[in-house]
C-alpha cells in the first residue's frame, strides 16, 4: 500500500515540497509507515526520507531547502521501504516513487545489467536512466512499461526539468491528473490530493497511459493497450470516501454498499453503527434506508490510524483496541447491527463483539460486512495475510457468526459489490475475494 | 477599390479572407513584418500584394496607404492603435477601421479601464489596485492581497497575467512569496521598457468561471456584436499548462455558445455599448473600429469584465469571419459614416472550432520556438472541410519557418461544436514540423467532454450570481467583523 503523488510547476517562481506535503498529508491513509520527496531544481535532484508520519518526518525547514518547481512525494505502509529512490550516473540523475509491483525483476535487472537495487522503485528509476542516457525521458520510460510485468503506477523526475507518470495497462492502481491554474500540473493517487491543494482534478491517467512534462509540453501517449481491472478494494476500504477515482466516487460506492445491505439483510435492530472510519457510511446509508438510527459508536483514542495496513498483528491489534472505545449507553440493553468494511482473521470483530455482550450488555448483536468473503491474498501488493489466515476461507456465515459471538454474521455477495461500484465486472479486479 | 490591411497574424489573415470574398472585388494590399503565405496569396489573387513593413511606425504606414492610393485600411492589432497608426491615416485623411490612440485607451490601460468602469458605476466591474511602483504593490500584498491576479498595468501582448487562487491557509506564505516575485518580473520584464502608462502594477479580485469573447463592430454609437466565442488559454491538454494567446475557440450556431444564455449575451453587449458611452464622454473622441469584451461568468455580476480589446481577437476572429454574410466593405462603410445602426449583420449557422498548431516552445519559450521548417498540405486540409489561417509563420527561400508564436490556425465549420472540433481535428494532422523538433495543439478543444465541463461550470456560478442578484448583492459585500459590527460596501 503506497500513494504518491507528483507536481509540475510551468513557472519556475513556484516551490513544490509545500504543495507535495500537503498532498501527502492527503494520502497518508494509504502509508503511514515510511514517507519522501524528491524536488528537482537549480540543484539537481534534492531528497528527504524518513520513517513516521507525514507530519512527523517533515518540518519548516527540511521544506525550505527541498528548492525546486517540479517533485515527486511517497507515502508508503512497509517499514524500510524507502521512496523515492533517487540514481546517479555522471551528471545524470533520476529520481522515482512507485506504487505497485513488480513481478519480472530479477529479469529486467539482468537485460539492462542492473547490479544493485535496494527496491523496485530504485530498480524502475535506474533502467529509466540507462534507457535515457540522460536525454529522451519519455521514450525511456514508454520502453520501461512495455518491459514491466507487473502492476503499478509510478512517477519519475529528472534532472533535465522533465516528469513522466505512468499507469500500467490494468490501472488496478488509482492515479488521476489535475492542474493549478496556469501554474503547474499534479498527479496523484486519489483526487482527495487535488483538493487539499487547491488543485483541479481534471481527468483519470488512463490505464497503459504515460504523460510526460517539461517547461514546453504536456503529451499523453497511449503505451499500453488498456486493460482494465480497478481494484475493488480500494471501494470498500483504501480510498478516502472524498475521492474520486476511475470516474467513481468513493463514498457513492459505499453509500451503495450500505444500501444494499439494507436491502438484503431485513434485520430488525434498535440502533446500527459502523466501526470508524471507513464502515461509517455503510452504517449511514443503511440507516436512511432502513429507518434504524444510526449511532456513533465508538471514539478513537490518538491519532488517526489505518489499523488492516499496520505491518504486524501485535500494532493491529494495538491499533483496534485504541481506536475502538464503545460508547456505553448506545449500545447497552439494545438490539444492535455494527457494520465493519472488511473481516480478515476475525479477531478484531470477536473482540469487539464480545466486549459489546459481555462487558456492556448489548441486547443481539449483528455483524454485516460491507465486503465479500475474503479468501485469497492479493498478488499486486494489498498486504492481505497468507490464506489459511483467513478467516472466509474456512468457515460459512454461520460458522463465523458463532466464532465472533454474533446473533448473525453477513457478507455483502460479490454480485452486490459489483452493482455497488457501478463498473463492469470485467473491468474490476475482484481476487481477493475470490472473483 | 483598394484596402489595405495592417497587421500579418492568423486574425489579419482572416480580415484578409473577408475583403476576398467582397463583392466589391477590392484589390487587397497588406503590411506586415512577416511574409504570412496565406494573406500573401489573397493579395496576389485580387491583384495587389504583400509589403513588408513595420507597422507600428505610423508614418511609414500612412504614408504606404497614400502612396497606393488606398480607399480603406483595416488595422488587425493593437500595437498599431496604441502607437497612433489610426490617428496618423485619418491625418491624412483616409478612412481606417481601427481605434485611434485615445480610444485604444481601453485596452492599453487596464487601470484606465477598471477605473472608467468605476466611474460610471457599469456593471460587471471589479475590485482593483493600481500601482505606480513595485513597493507600494508589494506592500499591498504584505498586507492584504488573497485570490488576486497580477497583472501589467499595460496590455503587453496578453502576457505577465498571473492568477493566484489563495483560499488553504496552510499554503498563504508560499503563495505570498510567487506574488512578490511576479509583482518584480511585472516590472522588469514588461513595464519597464513601457513609460507609456504611469500605472505599472494591476492587482484585481480573483474571479472564477466560463470565460467568452464578445466582440463588436461600433461606430462609436451603435454596438453590433458578432457570434460569441470562446478561446482557450491553456497551452496544453486538459487545462494544463501556462496561458498562451489562445489555442483555440468555439462558437455555437446562433451567434451563442451552450453555456451562455441569451440573457447573458445581451448583458454582456449592454455592459461594452455603455462602456462605448463612456469613452466617449471621457474622451471625446471618434470611436471607429472594433471592441471586443474578454468576459467571464462570475458569481459576482453573471457577465463580467475581465479585459478589453480594441480590435478582434485572435484566434476569436477566426471563428466569425469566415462565416460572415454580410460585405465587409458595406460594413466598414457604415462603421465610417457612423451609420451601424442602419445595417444588419449576418452570418452563416453553423457552430465554429478554430484550432491553433504551436511549435514547442511557445507560449514561454518563443526563443526555442523559433525558426522551425514545416509544411502544411492545404489541399488535405481543403478536403476535410477545413480551411487554414497562417500566423506566425514567414517564408524564407521558399520554406514555411515558425516565427515563435502560434504558426497556424485551422478553422472548421459544423452543425455542432463537436462535429466542426472533429474536422478540425483531422485536419489537423496536414500541418507537420520537418525537423523534428515537433508542434503542439489542443485535441479537447471543442469535444463533448470539455463542453459539458464548461456547462457544468457555468451552471454553479449562474445559480450563485441569481442568488446575489435575488438578495439584491450585485455590487455589494456584507461581512461582519467581531468588534466591529456589521459593515457593508459598495463596489
Amino acid at each position: 500500500m503506497s500513494g504518491i503523488i507528483g507536481i509540475f510547476a510551468f513557472d519556475k517562481v513556484w516551490k513544490a515540497s509545500r504543495f507535495i506535503y500537503y498532498g501527502l498529508l492527503a494520502l497518508q491513509h494509504r502509508g503511514q509507515e515510511t514517507t519522501g520527496m524528491a524536488i528537482g531544481g537549480e540543484t539537481g535532484i534534492n531528497m528527504y526520507n524518513g520513517a513516521g508520519l507525514v507530519d512527523q518526518v517533515y518540518n519548516e525547514n527540511i521544506l525550505e531547502e527541498l528548492n525546486g518547481w517540479y517533485g515527486i512525494g511517497y507515502v508508503g505502509a512497509l517499514p524500510r521501504e524507502n521512496q523515492p529512490s533517487l540514481v546517479r550516473e555522471g551528471d545524470n540523475e533520476v529520481a522515482l516513487v512507485l506504487s505497485g509491483r513488480i513481478f519480472n525483476e530479477a529479469e529486467l535487472a539482468r537485460e539492462e545489467q542492473v547490479k544493485h537495487w535496494s527496491n523496485q522503485s530504485e530498480l524502475l528509476a535506474r533502467l529509466i536512466l540507462k534507457k535515457s542516457r540522460g536525454d529522451d525521458l519519455k521514450s525511456a520510460a514508454s520502453e520501461v512499461m512495455r518491459m514491466i510485468n507487473g502492476v503499478y503506477t509510478f512517477i519519475a523526475i529528472n534532472n533535465k526539468e522533465e516528469m513522466i507518470v505512468a499507469r500500467d495497462s490494468t490501472g488496478l492502481k488509482p492515479l488521476v491528473a489535475g492542474s493549478f491554474g496556469f501554474d503547474y500540473g499534479v498527479f496523484a493517487s486519489e483526487s482527495c490530493a487535488m483538493d487539499v491543494i487547491g488543485a483541479d482534478y481534471k481527468a483519470d491517467v488512463n490505464p497503459g497511459e504515460l504523460y510526460y512534462l517539461n517547461q514546453y509540453t504536456v503529451e499523453r501517449k497511449q503505451v499500453l493497450k488498456p486493460n482494465p481491472k480497478y481494484c475493488a478494494f480500494e471501494y470498500v476500504y483504501l480510498a478516502r470516501p472524498d475521492s474520486r477515482i476511475n470516474g467513481v466516487w468513493v463514498y457513492e460506492a459505499r453509500r451503495r454498499i450500505g444500501e444494499i445491505l439494507a436491502e438484503k439483510y431485513s434485520i430488525d435492530a434498535d440502533v446500527v453503527t459502523g466501526i470508524p472510519e471507513t464502515a461509517i457510511p455503510f452504517a449511514l446509508s443503511f440507516s436512511n434506508k432502513r429507518g434504524i438510527p444510526v449511532e456513533l459508536g465508538f471514539v478513537a483514542t490518538g491519532r488517526k490510524t489505518r489499523t488492516a495496513i499496520k505491518p504486524s498483528q501485535f500494532e493491529r491489534l494495538v491499533g483496534v483496541q485504541l481506536k475502538l472505545n464503545p460508547i456505553k449507553p448506545v449500545f447497552r440493553g439494545k438490539r444492535v447491527i455494527i457494520i465493519d468494511d472488511s473481516v480478515v482473521r476475525g479477531t478484531t470483530t470477536k473482540n469487539t463483539v464480545t466486549l459489546l455482550r459481555n462487558k456492556i450488555g448489548a441486547k443481539e448483536i449483528h455483524v454485516l460486512i460491507g465486503s465479500p468473503r475474503l479468501v485469497s491474498r492479493c498478488p499486486y501488493g494489498i498486504d492481505v495475510p497468507s490464506e489459511d489466515e483467513l478467516i472466509a476461507r474456512h468457515l460459512n456465515d454461520d460458522e463465523v457468526a458463532k466464532v465472533v459471538g454474533a446473533d448473525s454474521f453477513h457478507w455483502i455477495s460479490l454480485d452486490d459489490l459489483v452493482k455497488a461500484i457501478g463498473v463492469p465486472r470485467n473491468k474490476l479486479c475482484l481476487k481477493c475475494f475470490g472473483g | 477599390m483598394k484596402v489595405l490591411i495592417v497587421g500579418g497574424g492568423s486574425r489579419e489573415h482572416a480580415i484578409t479572407y473577408a475583403f476576398a470574398k467582397s463583392s466589391y472585388e477590392p484589390r487587397i494590399y497588406a503590411i506586415s513584418p512577416l511574409r504570412n503565405p496565406g494573406i500573401e496569396k489573397l493579395c496576389k489573387e485580387s491583384g495587389g500584394e504583400l509589403i513588408r513593413g513595420d507597422i507600428l511606425n505610423p508614418e511609414k504606414v500612412s504614408e504606404t496607404a497614400e502612396k497606393l492610393g488606398v480607399d480603406l485600411v483595416f488595422i488587425g492589432p493593437e500595437e498599431p492603435l496604441f502607437h497612433g497608426v489610426s490617428d496618423a491615416l485619418e491625418e491624412r485623411g483616409i478612412p481606417v477601421i481601427g481605434l485611434n490612440s485615445k480610444a485604444s485607451e481601453i485596452e492599453r490601460s487596464k487601470a484606465f479601464m477598471r477605473r472608467l468602469m468605476w466611474k460610471y458605476k457599469i456593471p460587471g466591474r471589479l475590485r482593483f489596485k493600481a500601482f505606480r511602483s513595485i513597493e507600494e504593490a508589494i506592500a499591498y500584498i504584505n498586507e492584504y492581497a488573497e485570490s488576486v491576479a497580477i497583472k501589467p498595468a499595460r496590455q503587453v501582448g496578453g502576457k505577465g497575467v498571473k492568477v493566484i487562487s489563495d483560499v488553504q491557509a496552510y499554503l498563504r506564505k508560499v503563495k505570498e512569496e510567487v506574488k512578490k516575485k511576479h509583482t518584480e518580473l511585472i516590472y522588469e520584464k514588461f513595464m519597464r521598457s513601457h513609460d507609456d502608462v504611469v500605472d505599472k502594477i494591476l492587482i484585481e479580485e480573483k474571479v472564477e468561471g466560463p470565460e467568452y469573447t464578445v466582440q463588436c463592430f461600433t461606430d462609436g454609437k451603435t454596438v453590433k456584436p458578432l457570434p460569441i466565442v470562446q478561446d482557450n488559454k491553456h497551452a496544453f491538454e486538459m487545462e494544463m499548462g501556462p496561458e498562451t494567446g489562445g489555442m483555440g475557440s468555439i462558437s455555437g450556431r446562433g451567434g451563442l455558445l451552450p453555456f451562455i444564455t441569451e440573457d447573458e449575451f445581451k448583458e454582456s453587449v449592454r455592459i461594452i455599448e455603455e462602456v462605448v458611452k463612456a469613452l466617449r464622454k471621457e474622451t471625446g473622441t471618434s470611436f471607429r473600429g472594433i471592441i471586443s469584451g474578454q468576459m467571464m461568468l462570475t458569481t459576482l455580476w453573471g457577465p463580467t469584465i475581465i479585459e478589453f480589446y480594441s480590435r478582434l481577437g485572435d484566434p476569436e476572429a477566426v471563428n466569425v469571419l469566415p462565416i460572415l454574410k454580410t460585405d465587409i466593405v458595406d460594413i466598414s462603410e457604415a462603421i465610417l459614416s457612423e451609420k451601424l445602426h442602419k445595417i444588419r449583420i449576418y452570418f452563416e449557422d453553423y457552430a465554429t472550432v478554430v484550432k491553433a498548431i504551436a511549435p514547442r516552445g511557445y507560449p514561454n519559450r518563443k526563443d526555442l520556438a523559433r525558426g522551425h521548417v514545416i509544411r502544411v498540405n492545404e489541399e488535405k486540409i481543403k478536403r476535410m472541410g477545413a480551411e487554414i489561417f497562417y500566423g506566425s509563420v514567414d517564408i524564407v527561400n521558399g520554406k514555411l519557418i515558425t516565427g515563435g508564436s502560434r504558426a497556424v490556425e485551422i478553422f472548421a465549420k459544423g452543425d455542432s461544436i463537436e462535429e466542426a472540433a472533429e474536422i478540425a481535428e483531422k485536419a489537423v494532422s496536414y500541418v507537420e514540423s520537418l525537423d523534428g523538433w515537433g508542434l503542439f495543439h489542443r485535441s479537447d478543444i471543442g469535444s463533448g467532454v470539455s463542453l459539458r465541463r464548461m456547462i457544468e461550470m457555468a451552471n454553479l456560478v449562474r445559480s450563485v450570481y441569481s442568488y446575489r442578484k435575488s438578495k439584491g448583492l450585485f455590487g455589494k459585500q456584507i461581512d461582519w467583523i467581531p468588534g466591529r459590527g456589521k459593515i457593508g460596501y459598495e463596489f
